[in-house]
């Protein structure tokens, strides 16, 4: 993927100590990205960058190593972002389950890429969301219904 | 919808005509009855601005010279713009009236505001037009209007399905001479059109490939100084810099559509335009010039034969955002400089535009929109022409992003046979926003 200094500055970006820059880390293969994901020593930095580019180039391989940073307060939505796209059901396995698992805005996060995904077999979880006591859930929740269900 | 802005008149109109406001006459002045020339309350337009910096403030200030629209309130997520907005529009009034808010939320719960200017980032553009139009208010949005193909088409379906008005910021549809190019382009005198070239870019600018980069993390300023979660918004998040705020934002990948998408939203939506096909896209799309700071160039095809060549090179030096439409009878090629030049069959025709009326596009763009909140009627850049030209220019950027050819499906918005540019026609928001 081609990539360009967007302005003219003297502030240099970000580079991960072992990764290296944004650019070196979106030219590894998916393998080497999911492997990112794995390392407890990787930064937030190339963490994100790997969830990123794994929306292009990752498979079902890579939806366990994404689905595990769905809990994780500063990379969840990386996570998803690099979920969403993914064309395999084991997305959608992992999402559902994920339901039950994480609390707060990242359980609204992960309604609404279930919503994006329109997978109907979330609907009776979602159903009882709406009684959530956490209304930002129960709104999300509502949205993702009316999103999966089929018009009238 | 329509009822809230109609009602809001109609309630005013009612008052006046039963003589209410007239039994306190010691309160109210003769400007909000009409009088001494001013524009009665019930003829004036409301309107509101979300994010406005240097881009916004320019069209503010075509809006404040409108005589039948009454600005009422400012939100921006940086304190330093809510209080130079308020101080534009409380000078331009006499008093100091104009609303403060840092939440979007205050601002939509207004039941007296019916329109509302957006000119924040791109990252916002959409999701803040079509949350707009939610609330019950019209849309003059700035472009690129979206950031991906599937905000472009959400934009689209939601104001048709609300019946709001939209007017994407793509002022040259109402620029004198890119309105006479188009004349000659729809009249025939062209011959059949050919080939439409749109300037995108340009290169050396605005790069059309994006960086992933995140600049150095800063200390956060106080929220209400910059609410740098908010300015973020449905964006991945990233530790603060002060760049992004001061408005080097554009190239990185979570905040901007690409290089294409800043002259394109303009050039292709002119195209789009004079080859009536705004309600479509082209169906190939294929890049060549991909390496960095060479000259590039998209060559798309449309359904009917019809070729649209987006670059950043190779045009007269009219100005900034050259078109040329090329038919079987002759060309014509305008940029904002506001020159024409045709063919040597067509010189013959009026072409001149003088060079006041050339910068007066974005006037004129207000007042359409202005116009068309009142009538009920489209807009020249309304949502549906907007969603078709990004669509057409994110399916470029694609294309230029992978590599190869694509080909689309406008009908279904996707690509055919290739998984990777499908994956690319959207992104994930950050909770908790969605369309």
């Amino acid at each position: 993927m081609p990539q360009a200094t967007p302005q003219a500055t003297p502030i240099q970006p970000m580079v991960d100590e072992r990764y290296g820059s944004a650019a070196q880390i979106m030219a590894l293969a998916p393998a080497r990205l999911i492997a990112i994901l794995q390392d407890p020593s990787a930064s937030v930095y190339a963490k994100a960058k790997a969830c990123q580019r794994l929306a292009v180039v990752g498979d079902k391989a890579a939806a366990p190593a994404l689905a595990a940073l769905l809990a994780d307060p500063q990379l969840s939505h990386y996570a998803r972002f690099g979920l969403e796209p993914i064309p395999d059901p084991s997305v959608d396995e992992a999402l559902r389950a994920a339901l039950g698992k994480v609390k707060g805005s990242l359980l609204v996060g992960v309604i609404i890429s279930i919503a994006r995904r329109r997978d109907p077999k979330a609907l009776d979880a979602l159903a009882k969301l709406l009684s959530d006591p956490d209304s930002e859930v129960a709104k999300a929740a509502d949205y993702a219904l009316a999103r999966i269900r089929p018009a009238p | 919808m329509r009822r809230q802005l109609l009602s809001r008149r109609r309630l005013l109109k009612t008052a006046v005509q039963a003589g209410s406001l007239i039994l306190a006459p010691q309160i109210i002045p003769a400007s909000a009855l009409g009088q001494g020339g001013a524009v009665p309350p019930s003829d004036r337009v409301t309107l509101a601005g979300l994010g406005l910096g240097g881009r916004g403030t320019r069209v503010l200030q075509s809006f404040l010279a409108q005589p039948d629209v009454q600005f009422l309130a400012i939100c921006d997520v940086r304190n330093e713009r809510r209080e130079a907005i308020k101080s534009m529009a409380d000078q331009k009034y006499g008093n100091r009236d104009c609303a403060v808010y840092s939440d979007q939320y205050e601002l939509w719960a207004r039941k007296d505001i019916d329109a509302v200017l957006i000119a924040t980032g791109d990252r916002w553009h959409a999701l803040l037009s079509i949350l707009t139009a939610r609330s019950g208010k019209d849309v003059y949005c700035e472009k690129p209007c979206s950031m991906t193909i599937a905000e472009s088409r959400a934009l689209a379906d939601t104001f048709q399905r609300l019946g709001r008005i939209y007017q994407a910021g793509t002022q040259r549809r109402n620029g004198p001479n890119f309105a006479r190019a188009f004349e000659l382009g729809r009249s025939g005198k062209l011959g059949k059109l050919q080939t439409l070239h749109a300037e995108a870019g340009p290169g050396d600018r605005w790069p059309p490939a994006t960086s992933h980069d995140w600049l150095p993390a800063e200390p956060e300023p106080p929220k209400q100084v910059v609410d740098w979660n908010r300015w973020l918004g449905p964006s991945p998040w990233r530790p603060y810099n002060s760049q992004y705020i001061q408005g080097r934002w554009r190239g990185y990948f979570d905040f901007h559509g690409g290089g294409i998408l800043e002259w394109g939203s303009h050039t292709v939506d002119l195209c789009q335009w004079v080859g009536d096909v705004d309600s479509t896209a082209p169906v190939e799309y294929e890049p060549q010039g991909m390496g960095s700071n060479t000259p590039y160039s998209i060559y798309c095809r449309y359904a009917n034969g019809l070729r649209l060549v987006m670059r950043d090179k190779g045009f007269l030096g009219l100005g900034s955002c050259h078109i040329r439409w090329e038919g079987d009878a002759g060309w014509v090629e305008t940029a904002d400089g506001g020159k024409i030049e045709v063919s040597e069959g067509l010189s013959a025709e009026r072409l001149e535009v003088a060079p006041d009326d050339a910068r007066g596009a974005t006037t004129n763009h207000v007042r359409d929109f202005v116009d068309c909140v009142k009538s009920r009627k489209q807009p020249r850049s309304n949502a549906l022409a907007a969603c078709q030209a990004h669509i057409a220019c994110h399916a470029a950027y694609i294309a230029f992003q992978l590599g190869r050819k694509l080909t689309f499906d406008p009908a279904t918005d996707s690509f055919v046979g290739d998984d990777q540019a499908n994956r690319m026609r959207s992104r994930a928001m950050r909770e908790p926003w969605r369309i």
